[in-house]
């Protein structure tokens, strides 16, 4: 017990004192927030997206009214554009073969995003026509329609003798709210946006911590074991200690490395969201989530342990936490439409292959409740998994440190496993 | 005392270590010699509990192995390297608690070591930063910090330049002075018949000789002679009884026939030559090895087309 404390403590002092911890201490986080909030920001301005639109009134009257319904503000909505309009003097060129020329001038110079032309094709008929360089440039057809529509809704109205004040409440009186319903110990629970939102982001940066703490202490491990290898250490340290006694004392060091770094993440994190004024949706399941967490890191850890301890040289070290990384990307793949619709069946049953739980769990957990039994059976499966994968990667290690030169067969490699010497 | 009983160790495609027996009291040196791939390094991975015997086991003391005996042992393996990037004195004091030592005497034992070597301004540095000489007295350091009673030395003098290499051999010796149980493999005979008082030379596995310097000259060394003489020395091939002859410029070695006494031969030679000297060769560690080696073998390649 004392000797695995002693490497432990080896592991983790010789980590943390070095540049590379402080570079990627600070480099994650940055990696991590331009993954996790840059889209999120792209996304976020494209709704704020303004579109110039030039109109030429044929009619000659709904100009300014058309105008003023397409820039009303509850028009431009989340998924909006906001529209800013510049109208076209028809007066000057009544005829629509110019007109049209000069708007489509404007359109291929780039002046305007779009060009709109409104003429009523017969008595009470009207047709828009929206002509731009691109489709992405098209405003929501809905919006123009429906900007012209209220107009001659409003006529109609006028017309029968309904006070402008009515038209005004007929406006205003729908609001559209949306609600995400989730299920919670049987019962239904809602979420408005904003905190689905939270959730969201709350899951999506325990997936991302998972991530990359798998990754990086993964890579440690690998390498130390490599570097050991590679100079003999190894043979001093297994004169010293078992070879158990090596790797978990290897493991628990880089283990701390690993929860030191998300201390610090997380430190970084809260302030960061205080100073974003988003909020941290610190669950009433923190606990579980943590647990999860740790199993997680645990089991692959062990993969790690059984893949990387095999290989001899630096190159092939890299080439193997390579393949690793796209079992770990699998996992965060999965979160988009994880997210989108967390009650899900397939979400459920890939919460029962060990590879997968610890990140689906933990989705589940921050955007639902999975059931109690589920929560009991999932961590069963992964300590059942780790204490499999731990004794595999330990069969595998105790030969594997002292074997130098080739990397062993696939053969080799599953009698190693299989008898143990 | 430590005593290797009928070690026997058998990877996928073949038998490392054979039947292999030996033991080695406190304040001796045993060589363990022979060349490369003849199995010292699995003897020495098994008498250090690194790898399992199949067969036959070790005994420390005249107990069997147990988790303390780990804190006992010094290991300088063959390869070298530490943590390059590690300081020197955190290296030595790490490697100290994991031999059972605790953190501040570790510190302070490391410390004495260094000075003794004349390596304590550099205790704060980076081992990369250190000459490959110092390196390896480092390692050296690192495998006897925790004042281990068996020490195993694995090639302890390749890599080194002549001025460390007699540093080295010192530091061997001291060893035996300070009371320590010391294996030393070698493929290099000449220091192996320097240092240690007993041998085990090894050959594909196997024991092929065992005991010390003395005895196995003395088995060993009986049928050659070395002479110096003038006259014309082709007629020692002429001589019934001289197996063989090397001619020099000034003489000769001969290889006597099995049975021969030099008594015989130097009455014979004297009639015919004018010898100035007459003397039975010592024969070296590495000559013994070479006669025995190609005893072993020539039963067999005599069967061979070559």
């Amino acid at each position: 017990m004392r000797k695995i404390a002693v490497i432990a403590a080896w592991e983790y002092l010789e980590r943390v004192k070095s540049r590379f911890f402080l570079v990627s201490l600070i480099l994650m986080p940055l990696i991590m927030i331009s993954l996790g909030i840059l889209p999120a920001f792209l996304i976020g301005g494209e709704t704020q997206t303004r579109k110039v639109i030039a109109v030429a009134d044929l009619t000659g009257v709904l100009l300014p009214r058309f105008a003023n319904q397409l820039t009303k503000g509850q028009m431009a909505g989340e998924n909006h554009p906001s529209y800013i309009i510049r109208p076209l003097d028809v007066a000057a060129t009544s005829n629509e073969e110019a007109v049209r020329v000069e708007g489509d001038q404007l359109v291929v110079s780039g002046e305007v995003d779009g060009f709109c032309i409104l003429k009523e094709s017969k008595k009470g008929r009207y047709t828009i026509e929206f002509r731009s360089a691109s489709l992405h440039e098209e405003p929501d057809k809905g919006d123009l329609e429906n900007a012209l529509k209220s107009i001659l809704l409003e006529d109609t109205l006028i017309s029968l003798g309904v006070p402008p004040s009515s038209l005004e409440w007929l406006n205003e009186s729908v609001m559209v709210e949306m609600v995400i319903l989730s299920s919670k110990e049987g019962r239904v629970e809602e979420t408005n946006l904003k905190e689905f939102l939270q959730v969201f982001f709350s899951a999506y940066v325990f997936l991302m911590m998972l991530f990359f703490m798998i990754l990086s202490s993964g890579q440690l491990l690998v390498r130390s074991v490599v570097e050991e290898k590679a100079n003999r250490i190894v043979e001093i340290l297994v004169s010293a200690c078992t070879p158990t006694q090596l790797m978990t004392g290897k493991m628990v060091g880089l283990s701390c490395l690993g929860f030191t770094q998300m201390l610090v993440w997380s430190a970084v994190a809260l302030i960061m969201s205080s100073v974003l004024s988003l909020e941290f949706i610190v669950h009433e399941q923190l606990l579980l989530l943590l647990l999860y967490f740790v199993l997680g890191y645990l089991f692959y850890a062990s993969i790690f342990i059984a893949v990387g301890s095999p290989v001899t040289t630096e190159q092939e070290a890299q080439q193997v936490t390579g393949y690793l990384v796209i079992f770990l990307v699998i996992p965060l793949v999965l979160t988009v439409p994880a997210i989108q619709d967390p009650g899900a069946e397939w979400i459920s049953i890939l919460s029962y292959i060990p590879l997968l739980t610890p990140t689906m769990m933990g989705l589940r957990l921050a955007l639902g409740s999975p059931a109690l039994s589920e929560i009991l059976t999932t961590v069963a499966i992964m300590l059942v998994s780790i204490y499999i994968s731990m004794l595999v990667a330990g069969r595998i290690f105790r030969i594997a440190i002292l074997s130098t030169g080739k990397r062993p067969t696939m053969r080799e490699l599953i009698s190693w496993v299989r008898t143990g010497a | 005392m430590i005593e290797a009983l009928h070690l026997r160790k058998t990877f996928i495609r073949s038998v490392a270590v054979d039947d292999v027996s030996f033991q080695l009291r406190k304040g001796e040196i045993l060589g363990l010699i022979g060349p490369n791939g003849a199995g010292k390094t699995t003897t020495i991975r098994i008498v250090l509990n690194i790898l399992k015997p199949d067969a036959g086991e070790v005994l420390y003391e005249g107990n069997p192995f147990s988790e303390q005996s780990r804190n006992l042992f010094g290991y300088l393996p063959e390869e070298r390297g530490l943590y390059r990037k590690s300081r020197v004195l955190d290296t030595i004091t790490y490697f100290g608690c994991l031999r059972g030592m605790r953190k501040p005497f570790a510190r302070e034992q490391a410390l004495k070591w260094l000075e003794s070597f004349d390596l304590a301004r550099e205790s704060n540095r980076k081992i990369e930063e250190l000459s490959k000489g110092n390196q390896q007295k480092l390692q050296f350091i690192v495998a006897v910090v925790h004042d281990p009673w068996l020490v195993v030395l694995d090639e302890p003098f390749s890599g080194l330049d002549p001025l460390n290499q007699v540093t080295m051999q010192e530091i061997v010796a001291g060893l035996r002075n300070a009371g320590k149980a010391v294996i030393l493999s070698t493929h290099q005979m000449d220091y192996a018949e320097k240092l240690s008082d007993a041998i085990c030379l090894m050959h594909e596995g196997k024991v092929l000789l065992r005991g010390t310097v003395p005895e196995l000259r003395k088995r060993y060394g009986t049928n050659t002679v070395r002479m110096e003489f003038s006259g014309d020395g082709s007629v020692l091939a002429t001589i019934p009884g001289i197996k063989k002859v090397i001619l020099s410029q000034s003489g000769a070695e001969c290889e006597l026939a099995d049975g021969e006494t030099t008594g015989r031969i130097l009455g014979i030679l004297s009639q015919k030559l004018d010898l100035r000297k007459f003397e039975l060769v010592e024969p070296t560690l590495n000559s013994i090895f070479l006669d025995v080696v190609h005893k072993k073998n020539s039963p067999q390649s005599s069967g061979r087309v070559h």
